[in-house]
């Protein structure tokens, strides 16, 4: 288990501002072997760090808890941990330091969760010599244990969903299964830490990673310090060893998957796992968020040059919602991975595709792209010109001879109408009839003629859908009629449904 | 599975002894594989299925998966239970850092052998397709033969693995490492074909621009229907050798083409080289222009075409006319779609092929007999007559 760099110090040294010789010594009582044990540990460490003495003694309080609340719209994690500390009346220098790691440092943020009309937060220093470092001076009013909270903004981790699906041989349901990823490369460890993840946007003035980085050590210095190993080492031993002892005990009583507590906040949805999970630097745990079985799904053909590019695209379509046993969260963007039961007791790999956040209630569309079993084609039957108005040379009119102008030889074509005859022709080699949307967009002016029953799914996109049988071969005829050069008066589609 | 690079192993530790975790003794059973599936249906993508028996014992067990250079997506490694799906479950996967593996976190109600599928999608196992043609030696039929080819440079052997493409039979073969597999997936017989001949001036261009011959390039065309031997799935792009029955017991090589995608009922046309026994020449007989109003004009085209067959047998010719490389050619590069109408002076609307004709090209199916008894080809002479409206 990788190295924890990040502690609170209560300090026998005398923390900037303050000149109290009553705490030289905190929490260093030779009763308390444990802290005694700990702060011998510390005491080369902290020697190290702390630059205004030669000699000092200090105790290394350990997290008594631990939550993580990660958000996967940015690179930022928000921890809240719990340490107890024992105080002494007077003035208490506290030191918090979280090297090599990647922590806002305007972000640390103690508070009291004991005594809280008997302990005040006197001031907060971050010294120039070390950044990632500062001192806090803590007036205690009496003499006792206190139970602090220390919060601060951290990046390096991140969550991201996936899901996994299954649609059974027919095509007619599928399981649906959501998972959640978290990735920790912050620099820590987190031992039996409380998880959380936060879907939504949030917004952040300053990235979190630029702030942990700003004013540090240098990104060398930074690797250098990762590679000589800081001190601390016998601790890290002991606290892989309570943590390996932890993961083991939660481990052993857990004999189902955790049920992820989902819940609505605000904008946001928090998805929260149950128990404690350790989540060790530059690891990756995945779990189950959400088990969905016999989703019912839609089969869509569907043209859509703009959303699907120039193929015709098979379609699943399916909902989040309870009826589709889903619903129960908003679906987070992140990867699917769609199989199909291959009907050899096997499975077919069909697509993976990334998704968008899916709110309840709407549908999930899994594009499965071209399918080799439904052609289309597209045919221009013939084209042709008409409604010609011609401009003469010096004279600011136009003429028609439809409209029994003269034209003149010197005069020139300024307008004209072209009809196109197309055929959208489909042919279905599936053993089921399917469902087909076409949509096409003309820019211009344009009258869209057919008996195809269009409807206008934008002011030049005329959209038509039908149903192919099983076998079934079918042309979709229609006709452009397109204004050109004098004749365009607009720039728009119109339907006419007449021929 | 000496070689394989794919380890799947169950450590022996239940975790209500904390200290098997981290001493440095373990014990780790590798289950081998009971059974390998590669689907070989997605066109880019190939996934392998196998299936172990993993001694678990009750309580929460670690099943670690790595693989040492296997090109194996981490992100797709699926872990499924076929023999007790109930009573097994997976907790968590765990991926550590910088390794090819990951580690799944098992709990099992009871202690057993579970017979586990294990599904990930491995790149660099690779599939194409090859056909071997035999036309017979009268060229109206021929036996065609496809091929998966399996190409396996995943750095990971599978000894007896069970293969499927989508389509045809599935495959039982061993393949190692490195090695490409030629798989026979399926054979039409008495598959009818028809030998092509086509002239097509604004594709195919002149074999003597001077004299205005024509190339007269020839082709083998399969429809991919039942009608016809074919038409049980579509036809994968790939590479087709083609050999005819010479008569006399052998095979000779026409050559070799790349077949195209080929969906039932459409046809697959092979190219088999340059005829030199029909000779087409292509000559504008007459063109000119007639103003309908103002700057607007009708161009009317009369395409003479002299056509001469000096084979000892009746073939049919393609004549193909680009209506709109025509225009491009002889008028200017516009951005206009072409409007055109058949005239009264050619006689080769009568031979007109509706169906492959379309708004910017006219197809027609000409007869052509053999030559003589005196060796003397006869010359067709046939004209093209196209009026293209409404032209400024």
């Amino acid at each position: 288990m990788r190295r924890s760099d990040k502690r609170v110090h209560n300090i026998g040294r005398q923390a900037p501002g303050y000149e109290n010789p009553q705490n030289r010594c905190v929490n260093g009582g030779f009763g308390d072997m444990k802290k005694l044990l700990a702060a011998s540990a510390l005491f080369l460490s902290f020697a190290v760090h702390a630059t205004a003495k030669n000699v000092d003694l200090s105790t290394v309080p350990p997290r008594d808890t631990v939550q993580l609340t990660i958000y996967n719209s940015e690179d930022l994690t928000l921890v809240r941990e719990t340490r107890t500390i024992s105080m002494k009346k007077g003035i208490n220098p506290l030191q918090f330091s979280w090297a090599n790691t990647l922590i806002d440092p305007s972000s640390v943020d103690l508070r009291f969760k004991t005594h809280t009309d008997e302990l005040d937060l006197l001031d907060t220093t971050f010294p120039h010599d070390n950044p990632q470092m500062l001192y806090w001076n803590v007036r205690s009013e009496y003499d006792g244990d206190a139970i602090l909270e220390i919060t601060y903004f951290t990046s390096g981790i991140s969550w991201s969903a996936d899901y996994v699906c299954i649609s059974d041989a027919k095509e007619e349901g599928m399981s649906f299964d959501g998972y959640v990823r978290i990735t920790n490369n912050s620099g820590e460890d987190y031992a039996d830490a409380q998880i959380r993840m936060v879907v939504g946007t949030i917004n952040l003035v300053e990235k979190i990673t630029t702030l942990a980085r700003n004013g540090f050590i240098a990104r060398g210095d930074l690797d250098a310090y990762r590679k000589a190993g800081i001190a601390g080492m016998s601790r890290r031993g002991r606290d892989a060893a309570r943590n390996e002892l932890h993961e083991v005990a939660a481990a052993f009583k857990m004999k189902a998957p955790k049920q992820i507590v989902k819940e609505g906040l605000s904008e946001y949805f928090i998805y929260t796992v149950p128990g404690t999970e350790t989540v060790k630097n530059s690891w990756s745990k995945r779990m189950r968020l959400f088990q969905g079985s016999d989703v019912p799904f839609q089969i869509k053909y569907r043209y859509r040059p703009a959303e699907y590019g120039e193929q015709l695209v098979r379609m699943f379509i399916l909902r989040n919602n309870q009826k589709s046993s889903l619903g129960e969260t908003p679906l987070p963007n992140g990867v699917v991975r769609l199989f199909r039961d291959n009907g050899r007791d096997g499975l077919s790999f069909v697509i993976q595709q990334t998704t968008k956040y899916v709110p309840i209630g709407q549908e999930i569309e899994l594009n499965l792209g071209a399918d080799p079993e439904v052609i289309h084609e597209r045919i221009r039957l013939s084209t042709k010109h008409d409604n010609f108005w011609y401009k003469r040379s010096g004279v600011n009119a136009h003429y028609s001879p439809q409209k029994g102008h003269q034209i003149e030889f010197n005069d020139k074509v300024a307008g004209w109408d072209d009809h196109q005859f197309w055929i959208e022709r489909i042919r279905n080699y599936r053993d089921k009839p399917i469902d087909l949307e076409i949509r096409r967009t003309f820019p211009g002016h344009v009258v869209f003629r057919s008996q195809l029953n269009p409807t206008l799914y934008d002011y030049r996109t005329p959209r038509f859908t039908t149903q192919i049988d099983a076998g079934e071969k079918r042309d979709m005829p229609y006709e452009l009629v397109i204004h050109q050069g004098y004749n365009k008066k607009q720039n728009k589609v119109t339907l006419d449904n007449k021929s | 599975m000496s070689i394989s690079s794919l380890i799947l192993s169950a450590l022996i530790c239940h975790m209500a002894i904390p200290c098997v975790t981290t001493a440095s003794v373990k014990l780790i059973t590798l289950p081998p594989r009971e059974r390998v599936e590669i689907q070989l249906d997605n066109p880019n993508v190939t996934l392998v299925e196998e299936e172990r028996l993993v001694p678990l014992i009750a309580g929460v067990n670690e099943v670690v998966f790595g693989w040492n250079s296997a090109n194996i997506d981490k992100n797709s490694v699926q872990f499924r239970c076929l023999s007790d799906p109930a009573g097994i479950k997976v907790l968590s996967v765990s991926y550590p850092p910088g390794e090819n593996a990951l580690t799944w976190q098992v709990s099992s109600a009871k202690t057993t052998s579970a017979r586990v599928r294990i599904s990930y999608i491995i790149s660099r196992l690779n599939k194409s397709f090859a056909y071997r043609v035999v036309a017979s030696h009268d060229e109206k039929s021929l036996t065609l033969r496809q091929y998966i080819l399996l190409h396996n440079n995943a750095n990971e052997e599978f000894g007896s693995a069970g293969m499927w493409a989508g389509f045809g039979e599935r495959f039982e073969r061993p393949i190692g490492i490195n090695e490409t597999k030629s798989l026979l997936s399926a054979k039409f017989t008495e598959v009818h074909i028809r030998k092509t001949y086509s002239a097509n001036f604004a594709k195919y261009g002149c074999l003597d621009p001077l004299k205005n011959q024509l190339r007269i390039p020839m082709h083998y065309v399969l429809k991919n229907d039942t009608v016809n031997g074919l038409g049980r799935f579509p036809l994968q792009p790939g590479k087709v050798r083609i050999f005819q029955d010479d008569g006399h017991g052998t095979l000779a090589f026409l050559g070799e083409d790349m077949g195209n995608f080929t969906p039932r009922d459409d046809e697959m046309k092979l190219y088999l080289g340059q005829s030199k026994d029909i000779v087409v020449t292509r000559t504008y007989d007459d063109m000119k222009k007639d103003t309908v109003h103002g700057n607007l004009y009708d161009l009317e085209v009369i395409f003479k075409y002299e056509i001469e067959n000096f084979k000892d047998e009746e073939v049919v010719l393609d004549l193909t006319e680009s209506i709109a490389a025509f225009r491009r050619d002889m008028l200017r590069d516009i951005d206009r779609d072409v409007e055109w109408e058949f005239g009264e002076n050619g006689m080769l609307k009568e031979l007109w092929d509706c169906d492959e004709s379309n708004a910017e090209k006219v197809v027609f199916n000409i007869t052509l007999p053999a030559r003589g008894a005196d060796q003397k080809a006869v010359k067709q002479v046939h004209k093209l007559h196209l009026i293209i409206r409404n032209e400024w």
